[in-house]
């Protein structure tokens, strides 16, 4: 299927070398559609929902800014650090900016471990987007699932 | 040789309605599929179908009766045929850029996907096989191009709502789309005793 | 005639023809000839080649807009009023502008091409702003993340900037980066010697800049660096003086504080909280330390949020808003009229924002730089 020019100029964006240097793909060599629609059905089988793991995610960076780059323990269940540097990243459906963050979320009683950003969450949240398979920004459903279980 | 005695009217709504271009001769099918996920950019591929449809209809109209004919080169018209659409596809967008940039961003990205949209080919073909008029070809590329226009905002509306919908999760996404073309094929369908195109 | 070869002749110049037209097309749509770009009500007068975006054709020009995107509408930094009628706002511009700004005909300058003559409004300071050839001069690691980077300015030799401005370092296209890449980094030198250039630079893990700058950087290399921009200055006031700092927001507190030292300007009290998680991404402590040695009005007070065991560490614990409000409430004279300068991450600077105005500094005496 050809992809729609929106898709075209995102994945684009996403390639190694694009708005970040790794790309937002990893190993996986699907086409975008194909990534966000196995995304959208597994999230599904799952019962979980885009927003609402962005809505979760967006708590957890927020209250774990207040310790700046130190660990802030969550509801006595996780532990976040979020680290910030200089600038915004675009998203790469240009639509909209976001702080060049890097957020550390674990679970502290099965040691589970995320790796995202504030960009990641939009992509989740607005694009349905989990990031290809081997980015180290990947949002596996599973580790969500078992992550806020 | 000789022209089908329809009134280039007549033929304008049978191109629209009753041989859609889309849901009859089921031409376009990829940027219909692709595309028709989302409605503003459905209206944008739409609109810039009908202009390029209307456009390359009345160049090669003449480029069939006044080079082709003549010369007896019809074996060619595909090759030539497809340069021509392609030509008329960079001018209009260097144009378009130049005396509307507002409309350029809406329309832009999508004028290069119809370069290799098979129904603008189809439309070219048709007028040429028909041996229809100047007028009937003019009329018939912008019929079938509002025809396009018609189709892929309908399936846009329809998607809209079917995303909303518990589908079998086997369906979601190209299989609920092509049997909904198809549902919205056989309705079409129900159109076709009323006019005749050639 | 054969066949073959009318067939031949007919398609070959049918596509010769077509190309033709699609050229003279091109020859007559695509030029706009000679522009003339009235910048500032006729302070400046450019006279340039029509065809290409506004921020690009002022950059030719020695007008470097400030833009982190470079061009590609996603940051909405680069930012200009336009005095004369270039068409309505298109769809990539809205998301960026407010409607006062809509009212105002302030455009991107990256989305809007120079097609006619066009009369335009930017600020003054954007003259001064020079791309300058500059050479690596000495990289020294600070902490296991953080480099020093030192330029000598070769061409112009020389870069007037104030203490607490940026400028913006280009990283040239290297591996699979296949664009220049534009990034802000605030001076960590200062204004006394000109000719020289110092940032703090530290490495963002995946960063396309940061990485090309601690990886593949060596001293003698050339690069660009455009600048000076920026409103981050000292002010001049009789008020005690509460600098904030984390991670990479060193660089404008050490230019501020050393061109004081420098120009001999003195404020009843300065105070300097520099926080940082634990001892390992602490560093130019020895430097303050010999400052506040010098210099009786000045106390440097590093804070660690999450001091390892390893660290040994005696000094202030606690995040660098507890440890300020700690002093503010226990060192620092209550009446006495306070200003703060604060650089560091976003949420560092809202919670001290907050910190200092429940402290009773009033908001226009808290500057910042906030990393955006």
């Amino acid at each position: 299927m050809k992809m729609s020019p929106e898709d075209k100029r995102a994945s684009e964006a996403m390639a190694p070398g694009g708005i970040s240097r790794e790309g937002f793909f990893g190993t996986d060599n699907r086409p975008l559609p194909d990534i966000v629609q196995a995304d959208e059905e597994e999230m599904r089988r799952r019962g979980l929902d885009f927003e609402d793991v962005a809505e979760m995610l967006r708590r957890l960076i927020k209250e774990g800014g207040r310790g700046f780059e130190s660990p802030v323990t969550v509801d006595g269940k996780w532990s976040v650090t979020v680290e910030e540097a200089r600038g915004l990243v675009p998203c790469p459906y240009r639509d909209g900016c976001y702080p060049k963050s890097r957020v550390v979320i674990v679970r502290l009683d099965n040691g589970l471990r995320l790796l995202t950003t504030d960009l990641a969450v939009h992509l989740c949240a607005v694009h349905h987007f989990l990031q290809g398979r081997g980015s180290p920004f990947r949002m596996e459903p599973e580790l969500l699932s078992q992550l806020f279980a | 040789m000789n022209a089908p005695a329809l009134s280039p009217i007549v033929l304008l709504f049978a191109a629209v309605f009753t041989s859609n271009i889309l849901l009859s001769n089921f031409l376009g099918m990829c940027s219909f599929i692709s595309i028709s996920g989302n409605i503003k950019s459905s209206n944008g591929l739409g609109i810039a179908v009908i202009l390029v449809m209307t456009i390359s209809s009345a160049i090669n109209w003449f480029i069939d009766r006044f080079i082709m004919l003549p010369l007896g080169l019809g074996f060619l018209s595909f090759i030539v045929f497809i340069m021509v659409i392609a030509a008329t596809v960079q001018i209009l967008e260097m144009v378009i850029e130049r005396i509307s940039p507002a409309l350029y961003m809406a329309l832009g990205i999508f004028l290069p996907l119809i370069t290799v949209n098979c129904a603008i080919l189809g439309v070219v073909l048709f007028i040429q096989i028909r041996h229809y008029t100047f007028l009937q070809a003019l009329l018939f590329g912008f019929g079938s191009g509002v025809g396009w226009w018609l189709a892929i905002l309908a399936l846009a509306a329809i998607r809209a709502k079917v995303d909303k919908s518990p589908v079998p999760s086997g369906l979601k996404g190209p299989g609920i789309t092509l049997i909904t073309i198809g549902l919205m094929a056989m309705a079409f369908l129900g159109f076709s005793g009323m006019l005749a195109v050639q | 005639m054969p066949l073959v070869i009318v067939a031949t002749l007919v398609v070959s110049s049918m596509s010769a023809v077509l190309a033709l037209v699609i050229v003279l097309v091109d020859l007559v749509v695509n030029n706009y000839g000679e522009v003339k770009i009235d910048v500032n009500d006729g302070a400046k007068t450019l006279t340039v080649k029509g065809g290409s975006s506004l921020l690009s054709t002022l950059g030719g020009e020695g007008i470097f807009i400030p833009s982190s995107c470079g061009g590609r509408a996603t940051c909405g930094v680069c930012k200009v009023r336009v005095a004369s009628d270039v068409g309505p706002h298109l769809p990539t511009e809205l998301p960026f502008m407010s409607g006062a700004e809509i009212k105002d005909n302030i455009r991107l300058s990256c989305q809007i091409k120079v097609k006619a003559d066009i009369k335009i409004v930017i600020p003054e300071e954007l003259f001064a702003i020079q791309r300058h050839r500059a050479r690596v001069a000495e990289i020294v690691d600070l902490t296991y993340d953080t480099k020093l980077i030192r330029f000598s300015l070769l061409e112009p030799a020389e870069m007037k900037f104030t203490s607490g401005q940026f400028a913006q370092i280009v990283v040239p296209p290297y591996e699979r980066v296949r664009e220049e890449t534009v990034r802000a980094y605030s001076f960590a030198s200062t204004p006394a010697r000109p000719n020289e250039v110092e940032f703090i630079v530290r490495l963002v893990p995946g960063g396309t800049a940061t990485t090309y700058l601690h990886k593949h950087l060596a001293v003698g290399q050339e690069l660009a660096v455009v600048g000076p921009m920026g409103e981050f200055r000292l002010h001049d006031n009789e008020a005690a003086m509460i600098c904030i700092a984390g991670g990479s927001g060193m660089a404008p507190i050490k230019s501020i504080l050393f061109d004081m030292r420098e120009r001999g300007i003195g404020k009843p009290a300065v105070w300097y909280f520099f926080g940082a998680v634990s001892k390992r991404d602490l560093y130019l402590v020895d430097l303050f330390r010999e400052l506040e040695a010098s210099w009786p009005s000045f106390h440097f007070v590093p804070a660690l949020s999450a001091p390892l065991p390893d660290d040994h560490w005696d000094g202030e614990t606690g995040l660098v808003t507890t440890v300020t409000k700690k002093y503010m409430d226990e060192k620092m004279d209550k009446s006495a009229p306070k200003e703060a300068y604060l650089c560091g991450s976003p949420g560092m600077i809202d919670a001290s924002v907050a910190l200092l105005k429940s402290e009773g500094i009033p908001e226009d005496k808290i500057y910042y730089d906030k990393f955006s």
